[in-house]
Formats: structure tokens, sequence, C-alpha cells
């Protein structure tokens, strides 16, 4: 009866199995010192890393501005991750 | 489970081509890829240093060590 381990149990997703669903659809990442990304997951490894496609960054410069840099595809350090957010939204006011 | 896959293929791929390595700290390196290791540890040929999208400085061969990098770019290739 007693449930011993998340990954027996049905019901429960392991938090890598969420990010697991994500691939191959827009996800949303927030990032250490105020950097945002946003692109299409195509994997991903033990220590998310990740691999994103059709890139746009997000930085805070400054003077309160924010920078935009567009990327085709990128092989994202997971050392920097803070969050993921399932879903491409464009971050209108976080960063 | 997790797409490993995608990741070895992406980086036996970008040997040779030419790619963008952003560091922490804002700084880019554009170059051509010569090697990359498990840590994000990158050797890069005919690079370039670029600080606030401003050309500062050129270096025939560039170790660059894995704990500062943010990502590694490339364009898509068309196949």
């Amino acid at each position: 009866m007693a449930q011993t381990s998340g990954a027996t149990n049905q019901s429960t997703l392991l938090p890598l199995e969420l990010v697991d669903k994500c691939i191959g659809s827009r996800i949303h990442i927030i990032m250490k010192n105020d950097k945002e990304m946003v692109g299409t997951l195509l994997g991903f490894d033990d220590f998310v890393n990740m691999l994103l496609e059709d890139v746009t960054e997000y930085e805070r410069e400054e003077g309160g501005g924010r920078r935009v840099t567009k990327l085709d595809q990128i092989l994202l350090n997971g050392n920097n991750i803070t969050m993921l957010v399932p879903g491409g939204d464009i971050p209108e006011n976080s960063v | 489970m997790s797409r490993k896959e995608a990741l070895s293929q992406f980086i036996n791929q970008i040997h040779g081509r030419p790619v963008v390595v952003k560091l922490n700290s804002g700084v880019d390196y554009r170059g051509v890829l010569a090697c990359l290791d498990g840590y994000m540890n990158i050797a890069l040929d005919q690079t370039e240093e670029y600080a606030n999208g401003q050309l500062k400085n050129k270096y025939g061969d560039a170790f660059i060590r894995g704990n500062n990098v943010l990502y590694i770019s490339t364009q898509k290739r068309r196949v």
C-alpha cells in the first residue's frame, strides 16, 4: 500500500518528466542574472543543459531597457537556469 | 527519456562550423568551433571578441573554460 517512490506511482510526475513532456514545444526559461530565453526545446541532459531552437534571448540593460537577441540553435548551459515554464509566452514585464 | 541524443548529435555536428559563444559576463566570442568537451570547454579558431556588440579583439586560436559559458549558438544549416 505504501508508496515508496514517485517513480512507481503513476499519478505523480517527476520534475524532469515535466520537462521531457515539453520536448518539441515552446518553453520559457528564466535564468539567474535577469536573463530569460524563449525557444523550442529539442533536448536536455542530466544537468538540464538544453538544446533549443528559434530562440529569443531577453536581457535587462542598465538603463532599464531590455536587449532582445534572436538565435537559431543554442546549447544552453544548465548552470544558470532557475525556472522552466512550458509555453513560449514573451516575458512582458518580468525582465 | 530526456533526449540526450539530441544534444550529442548537436555536439557532433557543430565541429568546424561558425559559432557564437556567449559567456556569463555578456561577452560574445565568434569563431569556428575547433573542439568541445563535456565541460563545455571550447577551442575556437579565428576568434573575434565582442563586448556590447563591438569588436574588441581578435585571436587566432582561443580556449574558453567551460564554467564561463552561457551558451553555444549556431546558424541553422539547411540540408
